[in-house]
């Protein structure tokens, strides 16, 4: 990086030759530009109660709330302004029409890869179940809609979750789904949005979030890395998932990641209603060793992990003979749209959830896992390093991805950034 | 008549003096002014890849924001700004972001791709500027963006002449006056023309470029923001190692069709095998390149040629699901029983889902 000394003798390559006036300008531009750009300048969540990267290292903060809650009324009661021709909706998923709006908006216009050759293509009954956990408010899945057409362009949802962090359980908003239609993008509308929806969570007197990005903005509490296990290699390389190296064959390639027909745990079966006491126990002890994790009681668990067609799937180990419930694991459905390939249409992957082993290995029970998700049909199975992954990723040729998600908590400090094996929560 | 003469001439001398007095006035008035600008352009460079990264279209708000940042940090360089203004800048700094009374901002522009395409082109004029080792652009293709850059943010050149003792300034001055009334979706579009002219691959750099670097096409995706993360397998550069193939298997393993007719013909045997045992017939089922495959059998390619693994070529084709290329080889009479060292053959490996490999066997 440029030293930000003051240097008027190096020019810069586009401006034309300087003169006297010249020259002088540009260096004082320079000069401000470099006292700018590092580190690099967050103007927005520079005004928000979000760590600040100046205060890292910074022992004098103590953990927890940045700002304390204010009283109710003194939130701002009307939505943020918007241009005369846009308005604030709130959008019912229950609601046949509206869900498909928002899947409209969020199969066009969501998250895509770098390469812009996929394109997340979260189902309906997925956002419904996303969106409609207990104790959830409508009002908290915002829309913006044009005045005149009524058309959707920009989303954003929170929904409420007690997460633990250490030894405090705190209410806090998981922020998700924020869309903004491609052709309005650039308009500075997020900012807008994360207004409104923490506006709106204040109104329920919460006061905490938690949400992830693809991007380092002020400050992440932990980084993790997202891993891939392929299950269907031909199309994923078809598709461009992955690539095959120059000196590897299509025929070894699917070899090496062919998996047996069915699982090998006795006791292996699927989830059901009955076991929502058992996993809940389960759970809770297991989440306990991390440091954020979801504070999950049994209503919990019944929404978040009891099977649902192609939306998640879990699958228990109950010991033949003492039929205790011993491991679990689970895994959630997230489509992608494949955006140019003759053949295929849809990368089908099964994202790791919530997974924990008392008496199989890691390795064995994970192996399972990838059985039942390939028996289902999915391309890929994507896990991050967080939790206990690490104890099965190499092992189970789960290969390295070039995407980092990072995590952060809204109005919530943190003295030091956790590794992901400290990291018990997953956010969708 | 001498008189006149030198009446004349101190009247004259007088005129620039006070002319020269008062442009020095006005530059020191539009010093300000000019600075902002300059740093406005410049910033596209350092554009942060942040949430509301428009940098052009929002640039009044931008300068409003440095300013504020400037002056509360206390390295206030412009002299002009600092003190004064310190209620102002937290009216500023807490509202600007959102732009909440200001419909202009975005109603019925809409951004296109031109726009994004032209951001992602100023944002890469931006960074090979401040990039020292890039190669130097003569400066009448410097003037010729500078007017188009206008053009395209501002509109048709309404500014005073600047006086013909700021080369620089007069010169862009002219630069962008001389465009006229160009349309700005035609400006943008002759930017991108002579950028991608002077650097045909910008564009290649602006999309592959990851994390940490900064680049206002990043703004037309969605992972500048809050949410979940597209991610798929790292692409791992091969290392350029001994065990390189030969180029009649690359040219199997490529499809391509034309360069294996000339291998052959040069000579080189339509069995020669790779390093692990492979033919140029199993690269070509390997990755399904049919034609090439029906060339290589023309040419008497071995088609029961067993690799390290003891596998044929019908094995390949049975693994990867390749029926139109098991079909031909079970044609030219592979054999769907032959066995691999682990014992098995293309019927076990998943060739006995077509009939006509049941039926050959």
């Amino acid at each position: 990086m440029a030293p930000s000394s003051s240097n008027g003798n190096e020019n810069p390559n586009l401006k034309p030759t300087p003169d006297a006036d010249g020259s002088s300008v540009e260096a004082v531009a320079r000069r401000i530009q470099e006292s700018l750009a590092l580190p690099k300048r967050h103007r927005f969540w520079e005004t928000q109660p979000v760590g600040q990267f100046k205060d890292l290292g910074d022992d004098s903060l103590p953990e927890g709330p940045i700002e304390p809650p204010s009283p109710l009324s003194a939130v701002r009661p009307d939505p943020y302004n918007l241009p005369a021709s846009y308005e604030w909706c709130t959008v019912d998923v229950d609601d046949a029409a509206a869900s498909a709006e928002v899947y409209n908006l969020l199969s066009l216009n969501y998250v895509e890869d770098d390469d812009n050759l996929f394109r997340f293509n979260y189902s309906q009954p997925f956002l419904r179940w996303a969106l409609r956990p207990p104790g959830f408010f409508k009002a908290w899945h915002i829309g913006v809609r044009v005045k005149d057409s009524k058309k959707l362009v920009a989303f954003i949802t929170a929904v409420p979750a007690r997460i633990r962090v250490r030894d405090a359980v705190v209410g806090m908003a998981e922020v998700n789904f924020l869309c903004v239609h491609k052709k309005l993008r650039s308009k500075r509308l997020a900012p807008v949005l994360i207004k409104e929806v923490t506006r709106r969570v204040h109104l329920e007197n919460t006061w905490q979030a938690a949400y992830t990005a693809g991007v380092v903005i002020p400050t992440p509490v932990a980084t993790c890395q997202y891993w891939h296990r392929s299950l269907n290699p031909k199309k994923l390389i078809d598709v461009g998932f992955s690539r095959l190296g120059d000196r590897m064959t299509m025929s070894r390639t699917i070899r090496l990641y062919k998996l047996p027909e069915s699982p090998a745990t006795p006791g292996l079966r699927k989830m059901e209603l009955r076991d929502v006491a058992a996993v809940t126990r389960l759970l809770r002890e297991y989440l306990s060793r991390f440091v954020v994790a979801p504070n999950f009681d049994e209503n919990d668990v019944e929404h978040w992990l009891l099977p649902r067609e192609d939306v998640v799937e879990s699958y228990l180990v109950e010991s033949p003979e003492t039929h205790e419930v011993t491991d679990f694991f689970s895994f959630y459905s997230l489509a992608s749209s494949i955006l140019s390939n003759q053949h295929h249409s849809v990368l089908k992957a099964a994202y790791s959830f919530y997974n924990l082993a008392t008496r199989t290995p890691w390795v064995q029970l994970m192996n399972d896992a990838l059985i039942v998700a390939k028996q289902k049909d999915y391309d890929v199975f994507n896990a991050l390093d967080l939790m206990e992954n690490e104890k099965f990723l190499k092992e189970l040729k789960f290969g390295p991805g070039d995407g980092q998600l990072h995590y952060y908590l809204y109005n919530y400090r943190i003295k030091e950034q956790l590794k992901p094996s400290e990291l018990g929560l997953v956010l969708l | 008549m001498g008189d006149w003469q030198e009446l004349g001439q101190a009247v004259f001398i007088g005129l620039i003096f006070s002319f020269l007095l008062a442009k020095l006035i006005s530059t020191v008035i539009s010093f300000r002014e000019e600075n902002l600008k300059v740093v406005r352009e410049g910033d596209i460079s350092a554009g942060s890849r942040e949430i509301e990264s428009d940098v052009k279209n929002n640039a009044e708000l931008q300068l409003s924001s440095l300013k504020a940042e400037s002056a509360k940090n206390g390295r206030s360089r412009v002299g002009e700004e600092g003190a004064g203004a310190s209620e102002k800048q937290e009216l500023l700094k807490g509202e600007s972001f959102l732009g909440d009374d200001d419909d202009s901002d975005w109603e019925g522009i809409e951004s296109t791709e031109l726009d994004e395409a032209f951001s992602a082109a100023t944002a890469f004029v931006a960074a090979t500027a401040a990039d020292r080792t890039s190669a130097k652009v003569s400066s009448d293709v410097q003037l010729q963006l500078y007017g188009l850059y206008k053009i395209a943010t501002e509109g048709p050149c309404t500014a005073p002449q600047p006086s013909a003792l700021k080369i620089t300034a007069r010169a862009k001055w002219n630069a962008w006056q001389k465009l006229g009334a160009m349309d700005p979706e035609e400006a943008m579009q002759k930017y991108i023309t002579i950028v991608s002219e002077l650097y045909p691959s910008w564009a290649d750099g602006s999309t592959t470029k990851k994390k940490d670097e900064d680049t206002a096409a990043s703004s037309s995706s969605a992972k500048g923001t809050m949410g979940p993360v597209f991610s798929s397998f790292v692409h791992e550069e091969e290392s350029e190692n001994d065990l390189k193939l030969d180029a009649i298997h690359v040219s199997a393993r490529e499809g391509e069709a034309d360069d294996i007719l000339k291998h052959i013909e040069n000579g080189v045997s339509v069995n020669l095998r790779d390093s692990e045992g492979r033919t140029p017939l199993h690269w070509a089922v390997d990755r399904g390149h049919v034609s090439v495959v029906e060339i290589l059998l023309s040419k008497n390619a071995d088609v029961n040629a067993k690799d390290n693994e003891g596998q044929t070529p019908l094995h390949y084709a049975a693994v990867c699901e390749r029926e139109e290329t098991a079909l031909l080889l079970v044609k030219q009479h592979a054999d769907p029983n032959s066995k691999d060292h682990d014992g098995n053959s293309p019927l076990d490996l998943g060739g006995s889902q077509w009939s006509f490999m049941t039926l050959a066997s």
